[in-house]
């Protein structure tokens, strides 16, 4: 060793005089991870210049430098930039090591890889190791928390369920209108969407969104484009932002294998609370067979008369759950030449879901090449196959049973040994075993990207795609037998088959030439032009048999009455853009876009649509003096626009036949829905304004964003009412504004050879405002929920209050002189109690629809920290919404079936606090119970059922939460061991998901919604499928 | 060289322009049509007014206390608040498809399409008229109006009667354009294109609306056997539908309890009227329309409203709707206005006018006409009419039995609850329901969830279910 420095540094010393004064010199050499592997395309830049070039395949690169004190800067997504002061040697070998979520290039818009020095718009890039530790089965809730500006909320906790995702707030008003973001994998749109077409079951079936069909472990690393400027090359498919993901690829020499197998266990994270005092009865009577669940006399009463009676209740909510569980296995294999290279990877999952008979299981295969011929002419071919499905639940209809379900019974006592029903009513897991659903999804995506580079200062890139899927759903529920004292499951009728035949495909091409030129040694540009085609087509054919003739044989062929129907939609657009980009001494950078959009989803005439966008980037710390603590600078400021069109056939209003099945012949009746000519496009203008800086050698680093988007000529299918004519009409009708902040902190607190510290802080906070709806409208229903005896709770847009208002009933405020607006609820205010009347004493309820809540956080915001310490890297992950509500529909059932823990006080009297109607105070003393109270008086239902059930303003709670999203160690096992056998690397995983979870809302977790993925209605929750804490053990073996 | 590659570049964009043009027209809607054939609008408006009269009469049957529900204390049996959201809008749908009907028979000159077309209308709207009041109809359907606003109760009771007299007018034209089909297939499922009967069932309906008005001084007597005359002569002229999608709703609710999902269920008070341990005249209807129980000795047992199922609800217990039964068989007719009723509404009249002798015959020709319908042997049907429990004599006839024997007679149909109403439920041993939340009779209902919520700035105060409307004060 002490030899080999010696000899470095004679040949130094000689060398010296002869380079000393010199111009131009060559700097070779090579750039290899820290396990010694070489790093292809590693972006090397002569710092405070633009003179760079990339790494080849073996990781080597040359590059010619001028000037003296020459420091290079290289780059690569993914790992720790490193910067070289390059010496008298023109040889130098760097490592560069992994970490740290901010790297110095990003991918963005149509997969162009880009400095992010270069960027005026924030963009913020996940590695693929982040999103694999929290072992997540859904890549969107592995970017949970991790992202600044980004909202995730799981549907719920179903095996494969949905997950949603917005970015920077609800943009489009739009109940059913897509707010999420654009999924682009190797360039090519991908669909995200969550299918519901045509069942009323799938859309609370948790069905899955389609990027849940992405294999985690295929993840390099995932950009998130959020602004506008960011996104306008994707046009308005990435209006809401853009999600893009790079997949693993090969690097050239030795085969390699990657194997990685995880299992783990789920559970309910959190059930709501019941009072045990009182069994099933009704009016304080015990009757085993009543709906009332828990109306009855005390368990010790009820004992008395029914020696069968428990001596304890059911907790039956959680007994309705079980513990459920998951199996991942991937395996990848890589390599190659230079010229030729491969991944393939495999990959299995299989989970079962916490709610009896929910499943899902997913096969993915991939293949990706990167082939080249001569310098010229690169090819890129990729296939991937993935085959998901599984078995899916209405949660919703089983958790309304169970709180049907009286505790006086056993829930999973469900099943007679004839297999028919045991029970007195409806047995929700009877019924997940007999009535289901079931899809099977065949998916395809492939792409070929091809570049052809003829000379330095051209490109000419292609990329073609398909996104092809079929979707076989089928639920199918028995008949009933015929027996005696059988008891039929009243969803499942005289029994049903239904069949769903459902094919999308998206097919896209993309044209771009890149044109870039040096203009001496301090401007640089790169414009591009382009052109783009996507074309989508859906179909869907639906059979349905009802009244089987043998009970439990379920086929279409066996049914007494048959039914299909047929839906198909085609949808286009082209598109023509341009971007030319600006480089001033590689501190300076100035990026216009512009874009035209042709769609077929609205009229001639008003279907094309041009939008620009413009972004300055400054990296003040090159261009003005800098203290020195400060590393890196940089001022970014965008303006952009963008535009949407619609959906397919909005743009008229349909009339839909119906068949009479017992004469054949046809009806036709005016659809529900009014379609508008003259529909535009949205627009939703953004200004954004940012900076970046790190210091202390990196340690640490902010990154922080101002935003503000218009949306105008929102596109929305006003709810109207029914006696219009028209359930819904779609129109051009407002304006919203979302408006926020990001915040991303990055520091390392600790940092030496054995032991680092990693934090990562990330919080948004977004405000948004109705600006105005249609003229003639004073509100725009988005979406109701139930609620006894008029507590539905209804979401309402309404001009100058936010998107996601909860609107219902409330308990009467005494206003005197005060002025009611009719709107707000003035909670200071004292409450009406009846004065007289049946309800005498209790309080009054107030049936005008009146804002109690909001759907929308006031803020988010995520912790990382990750501590390595030698082998072992322990990460953890807070996360947290504050600041919005939810209606809590499970809480109105529990109040009106007397499960709530707070209707344990039905054997006490008391004086509701308030005033009578002429201002006075309630001195009235009054029964909390059911029937004849104490004083003799008839309280008929009781308080309960009469008033509190019908008071939205009771269910709508506070759902902010704060959890422990994710924990985990991973031990990396020596490479003493492992290099001796026959692995290069491994290492073992313990992952703890939403651990821990803190909030005062009553029920399940808040964070599930009782509608899919795909729907803005976000404001109800209650029966949701249940949200899980997993535990999990994961093993990764490279060899 | 210049000039062919100009000409090469121009004449792409052009090809590319108009190629993209075509490549892009693809909105036109592969699965609806923009108009409708208005025999299929015919067909449509024919079935869903007799399902409307199902819909409400699901509602209207528990508060007359002919059906009762297995739960104890159901919304619907005790007079709470229920949510007819769905109701509202089959019925607004159904009307908003007449509506198109009407406006395409105007078009086309074909009267006997625009005057069938006034009818129906006449008979949804009154539907709604008799259970909110108050109603959107001047500026409903179009669509040209998001929230319409809603037409006083007196304006869209007028507007009923308006447009009956306009269909009448109507349907006595000659020279329609367009016919319509008179084969059986014909898609006039009620009348099968014969006008003449149609107009015999707008007069009918007349006399139902003009008899309703008998608590208010503009009741006209005169008017009533006016039209009684121009309407119905015997069960044939009946205006029902028989032709369902698979099933008679009602028969759809019978299947539906017999496979253990519990619904349709006899009241109480009902098998009892109808067994008549009293006078002990047994109706021999009650067999062809309920289930025998499973107690030999006790084969008809109705469920009191309000109190639920007695047992677990599967064991024949209780008295249901048959499937085999005259109202709920698969393809029993679904009465919209019967000739029976043109009987009753006569003696009603008669009696309030004091011609008893008119009034008594009408009567029993009601009672007969029913049973005879219902394919009563002539026996039973003879004992009962003759029972002098029935047979009381002109002399001895009061408003209740009329009442009490229409009621018998139009089970099912919601103009019994218009009746009850209008007789203050005086029908012999009528009660509350067991755990009522109101103390007092059920006289409308409270405006749906789905106008509250999307039009809730034009929906009317409305106080309580009790509140009587203004035909009914």
């Amino acid at each position: 060793m002490k030899k080999m420095l010696l000899l470095a540094w004679s040949i130094i010393f000689i060398s010296l005089p002869l380079f000393v004064f010199s111009q131009t010199r060559t700097i070779t050499g090579t750039v290899t991870d820290d396990k010694g592997d070489p790093l292809p395309l590693v972006s090397v830049v002569q710092k405070g210049t633009n003179n760079g070039t990339t790494t080849n395949e073996q990781g080597g690169f040359s590059l010619g430098v001028t000037g003296n004190n020459v420091v290079l800067v290289f780059s690569y997504s993914g790992m720790q930039s490193q910067e070289l002061n390059v010496g008298t040697s023109n040889t130098y070998n760097v490592i560069l090591r992994s970490g740290g979520q901010l790297s110095e290039v990003v991918v963005t818009a149509l997969g162009i890889r880009r400095e992010k020095r270069a960027l005026g718009y924030s963009a913020q890039e996940v590695s693929g190791d982040a999103l694999v530790q929290t072992r997540q089965t859904n890549i969107v809730n592995a970017l949970r928390g991790q992202v600044a500006g980004v909202q995730i909320n799981s549907g719920g906790g179903a095996p494969g369920q949905g997950s949603r995702i917005v970015i920077r707030g609800v943009k489009s008003l739009g109940p059913g209108k897509n707010n999420q973001p654009l999924f682009v994998i190797d360039g090519i749109v991908m669909d995200n969407s969550t299918i519901t077409g045509g069942d009323a079951q799938a859309s609370i079936r948790g069905m899955s969104n389609r990027a849940a069909d992405i294999n985690p472990d295929d993840v390099e690393s995932i950009s998130i484009l959020r602004g506008g400027a960011a996104t306008a090359l994707y046009g308005q498919a990435g209006s809401n932002g853009v999600v893009v993901i790079t997949t693993k690829s090969a690097k050239a020499g030795k085969l390699r294998v990657n194997f990685t197998s995880t299992y783990g266990i789920e559970e309910v994270n959190k059930f709501p609370d019941v009072q045990t005092t009182y069994t099933q009865g009704y009016l304080g009577v015990y009757d085993p067979n009543t709906i009332f669940t828990n109306w009855g006399p005390t368990v010790d009463a009820a004992r008395a008369i029914d020696p069968t009676h428990p001596d304890k209740l059911f907790h039956n909510y959680a007994r309705g759950y079980q513990q459920g569980n998951q199996v991942r296995n991937s395996i990848s294999l890589s390599g190659g030449t230079d010229n030729a290279l491969i991944t393939s990877s495999f990959s299995h999952f299989k989970q079962n879901g916490v709610l009896p008979n929910s499943d899902y299981e997913n096969f993915s295969v991939r293949l990706n090449t990167q082939l080249r011929a001569g310098t010229k002419f690169r090819f890129s071919p990729t296939i991937n196959y993935i085959k998901s499905g599984g078995y899916r639940v209405n949660a919703e209809r089983y958790n309304e049973q169970l709180s049907y379900w009286s505790p006086r019974w056993d829930v999973q006592d469900y099943i007679k040994e004839d297999g028919t029903m045991q029970g007195y009513r409806d047995n929700p897991i009877y019924g997940t075993s007999v009535n289901r659903f079931k899809d099977d999804v065949n998916r395809f995506i492939g792409n070929l990207s091809a570049t052809f580079s003829p000379v330095n200062w051209f490109d000419l890139d292609y990329r073609g795609g398909v996104d092809y899927y079929t979707d076989f759903r089928r639920h199918a529920a028995p008949g009933p037998r015929g027996l005696a004292g059988e008891r039929n499951f009243s969803d499942n009728g005289l029994g049903f088959v239904r069949e769903f035949r459902i094919s999308n495909r998206i097919l896209t091409s993309n044209l771009i030439g890149t044109f870039k030129k040096d203009w001496g040694s301090s401007f640089n540009t790169t414009l591009r032009l382009g052109n783009d085609v996507r074309a989508q087509k859906f179909d869907r054919v639906t059979a349905t048999g009802s009244e089987l003739d043998i009970p439990t044989l379920l086929t279409i062929n066996n049914s007494k009455v048959r039914a299909t129907d047929q839906y198909m939609e085609d949808y286009r657009i082209v598109s023509a853009f341009g971007d030319l980009s600006v480089g001033f001494n590689n501190y300076l950078f100035l990026n216009v876009t512009g874009r035209n959009d042709w769609s077929s989803s609205l009229s001639p005439g008003f279907n094309s649509f041009f939008y620009p966008s413009a972004s300055l980037s400054y990296v003040f710390t090159d261009h003005l003096p800098k203290p020195n603590w400060l590393t890196f600078g940089k001022l970014r400021g965008s303006i952009a626009e963008v535009g949407k069109d619609t959906d397919p056939y909005e743009t008229n209003a349909y009339y839909n036949s119906s068949i009479l099945t017992s004469s054949s012949q046809v009806t036709w009746t005016r659809g529900d829905r009014r379609g508008e000519f003259s529909l535009r496009p949205e627009k939703t203008t953004t200004l954004e304004l940012g900076t970046e800086l790190r210091g202390l050698n990196n340690r640490i680093g902010i990154d922080f964003s101002w935003y503000k988007l218009n949306s105008r000529d929102q596109i929305i299918p006003v709810f109207v009412s029914p006696t219009s004519g028209f359930g819904s009409v779609i129109t051009n009708a407002g304006e919203v504004e979302n408006r926020g902040i990001e915040l991303v902190l990055t520091g390392s607190p600790i940092k030496s050879r054995d032991f680092s510290w990693d934090a990562t802080l990330n919080f948004s906070r977004n405000r948004n405002n109705v600006v105005s709806i249609k003229e003639g409208l004073t509100e725009i229903v988005v979406g109701d929920w139930f609620g006894y005896v008029g507590a539905t709770a209804t979401m309402k847009y309404i001009p100058g209050y936010p998107v996601g208002n909860i609107y219902g009933t409330t308990y009467q405020r005494f206003y005197g002189t005060k002025e009611d607006d009719k709107r707000t609820i003035d909670r200071s205010l004292p409450i009406v109690i009846a004065g007289t009347g049946t309800n005498a004493g209790f309080p009054v309820r107030d049936l005008t629809q009146r804002i109690l809540g909001n759907s929308q956080p006031d803020w988010i915001g995520g912790i990382t920290n990750t501590f390595a310490y030698k082998n072992f890297t322990l990460s953890f992950l807070f996360e947290t919404q504050q600041g919005h509500e939810r209606y809590n529909q499970l809480a109105n059932f529990q109040a009106a079936f007397g499960t709530a823990p707070f209707t344990a006080d039905r054997n006490t009297t008391k004086v509701f606090s308030g005033v009578l109607a002429n201002g006075t105070p309630n001195t009235q003393v009054v029964y909390m119970g059911q029937g004849v109270g104490p004083d003799g008086r008839n309280y008929t239902d009781g308080y309960y059922r009469n008033v509190y059930r019908g008071v939205t303003e009771n269910f709508v709670e506070d759902a902010s939460w704060v959890r422990l999203r994710n924990l985990s160690l991973t031990y990396r096992i020596p490479t003493g061991i492992t290099r001796t056998n026959i692995f290069r690397d491994a290492s073992i995983t313990f992952t703890g998901n939403n651990l821990f979870l803190w909030t005062d809302f009553s029920g399940f977790d808040p964070d599930a919604s009782s509608f899919h993925s795909g729907s803005n209605v976000d404001a109800f929750t209650g029966f949701a499928y249940p949200s899980i804490r997993s535990y999990l053990v994961s093993l990764n073996v490279n060899f | 060289m210049r000039k062919f590659i100009y000409y090469t570049l121009l004449s792409l964009i052009v090809i590319g322009a108009g190629s993209c043009k075509k490549f892009l027209d693809v909105n036109t809607n592969p699965n609806s049509p923009t108009t409708a054939p208005i025999n299929g609008l015919l067909l449509r408006v024919t079935n869903q007014t007799a399902l409307n009269v199902f819909r409400v009469g699901d509602i209207t049957s528990y508060y007359v206390q002919y059906l009762a529900s297995p739960n104890a204390a159901s919304p619907t049996d005790t007079y709470d608040q229920i949510d007819a959201s769905g109701t509202w809008t089959n019925l607004y749908d159904v009307m908003t498809d007449i509506y198109d009907m009407e406006k395409m028979a105007e078009g086309a000159g074909a009267t006997q399409y625009q005057g069938v077309a006034k009818v129906l209308m006449a008979v949804n709207l009154g539907l709604v008229h008799n259970l909110w009041g108050a109603a959107p109809f001047t500026t409903a359907f179009s669509g040209e109006t998001p929230t319409p606003t809603y037409d006083e109760a007196t304006a869209n009771f007028a507007r009923v009667l308006s447009l009956l007299d306009e269909g009448i007018a109507l349907l006595q034209q000659t020279g329609s354009k367009i016919t319509m089909p008179t084969t059986a297939t014909s898609p006039d499922l009620i009348h099968r294109g014969n006008t003449t009967r149609w107009l015999k069932t707008a007069h009918a309906l007349k006399a139902r609306y003009l008899n309703q008005l008998s608590k208010t001084p503009q009741y006209n007597p005169t008017a009533i056997f006016d039209a009684l005359s121009k309407s119905y002569t015997s069960n044939a002229d009946d205006a029902f539908v028989n032709t369902f999608d698979v099933r008679n709703p009602w028969n759809a609710v019978a299947v539906a309890n017999a496979g253990q999902i519990l619904q349709g269920w006899l009241s109480e008070y009902y098998v009892n009227m109808m067994r008549d341990t009293v006078n002990n005249n047994f109706d021999p209807r009650l067999p062809l329309i309920a289930t025998v129980t499973k107690f030999p000795d006790h084969p008809y047992i109705g469920t009191r409203n309000g109190k639920g199922r007695i047992g677990t609800g599967i064991n024949q217990e209780e008295s249901y709707l048959s499937t085999t039964g005259y109202y709920s068989s698969q393809t029993s007719p679904l009465f919209i206005i019967t000739y029976e009723e043109t009987k009753f509404i006569e003696a009603e009249v008669a009696f309030r006018t004091n011609d008893k002798p008119r009034a008594y015959a009408a009567y029993l020709e009601g009672i007969r006409a029913n049973m005879t319908k219902m394919n009563v042997p002539a026996a039973a049907m003879n004992a009962y009419i003759n029972h002098p429990s029935v047979s009381v004599g002109a002399d001895n006839l009061t408003l209740e039995l009329i009442m009490r024997e229409k009621w018998k007679a139009l089970f099912l149909n919601p103009v019994t609850w218009d009746d009850a109403r209008r007789f203050d439920y005086a029908y012999q041993g009528f009660i509350l329901p067991l755990n009522a939340v109101q103390a007092t009779f059920i006289r409308r209902l409270i405006y749906p969830n789905v106008e509250r919520s999307r039009n809730g700035a034009n929906v009317p105060n409305v106080g309580s279910v009790i509140d009587k409307l203004w035909w009914d004060q």
